[in-house]
């Protein structure tokens, strides 16, 4: 704990205990799958430019998912 | 749709390799790869913008099992910045110009290799965040850049 003062001890907790994982046991419990309104619907999407696709997400997407800037 | 698995990164990450795609893991996928105990839901990987490159890409990600048109695949050829798949074994998303991060060969050089994964930086992978500036984002950040300074930390005591 004192190597990292800033950081709160929960997370350094989290932090300490994943690196005892060995990386095929920390992705299993990182990559969830739930169902995402209007983002999942479609099979394939493609945008000239990052703004493009912000400007989609913000007009398109409920903000609930959080894709809107602020 | 099943969620992303270790298998699965470990099938991009050889098919990638095997068709000499340039490419890093990046987001919460790159920051997990590090060590970052959190969750996500697809897979993002940072490709360098470049024709050749997308024209390999298209050949991996045939081979892993993604079912591009022939329109689709000129679109990711064309140097779109963004491009989201969800018709392939697992989502994914291609980004070919981050916000945040100038050149990929920048972000190559500061890259970290864990088992293979080629992986940006913590400090790309939170400059790319703060840029895009999404809300879902904004609460995650300061627990991302405290494992930045922890990562840093155990790398520089780690020979």
């Amino acid at each position: 704990m004192k190597d990292h003062p800033d950081i709160p001890p929960e997370w350094l907790a989290e932090f300490e205990a994943a690196a005892r994982r060995p990386l095929e046991q920390r992705m299993k419990y990182a990559f969830i799958h739930t169902y995402k309104p209007v983002l999942d619907d479609e099979p394939f999407r493609a945008f000239d430019t990052m703004e493009q696709y912000r400007r989609w997400c913000e007009d398109n997407l409920p903000s609930w998912l959080g894709y809107g800037r602020v | 749709m099943a969620a992303f698995e270790y298998r699965q990164a470990q099938e991009v990450r050889d098919a990638l390799a095997r068709h000499g795609v340039r490419y890093l893991f990046i987001g919460k996928t790159g920051a997990i790869l590090l060590g970052f105990p959190d969750t996500t839901q697809d897979a993002d990987l940072y490709i360098k913008k470049d024709p050749a490159n997308a024209g390999l890409l298209i050949h991996a990600l045939r081979e892993l099992g993604f079912e591009l048109t022939d329109a689709q695949a000129q679109d990711i050829e064309r140097g779109k910045d963004f491009v989201q798949l969800k018709q392939g074994p697992f989502d994914l998303d291609l980004i070919f110009a981050p916000d945040g991060i100038e050149h990929f060969e920048e972000a190559w050089r500061r890259h970290i290799d864990v088992d293979g994964f080629p992986v940006c930086h913590p400090d790309d992978i939170i400059a790319s965040k703060i840029a895009a500036g999404r809300a879902k984002d904004r609460d995650s950040l300061p627990r991302l850049q405290a494992f930045r300074d922890y990562w840093l930390q155990k790398t520089k005591l780690t020979p």
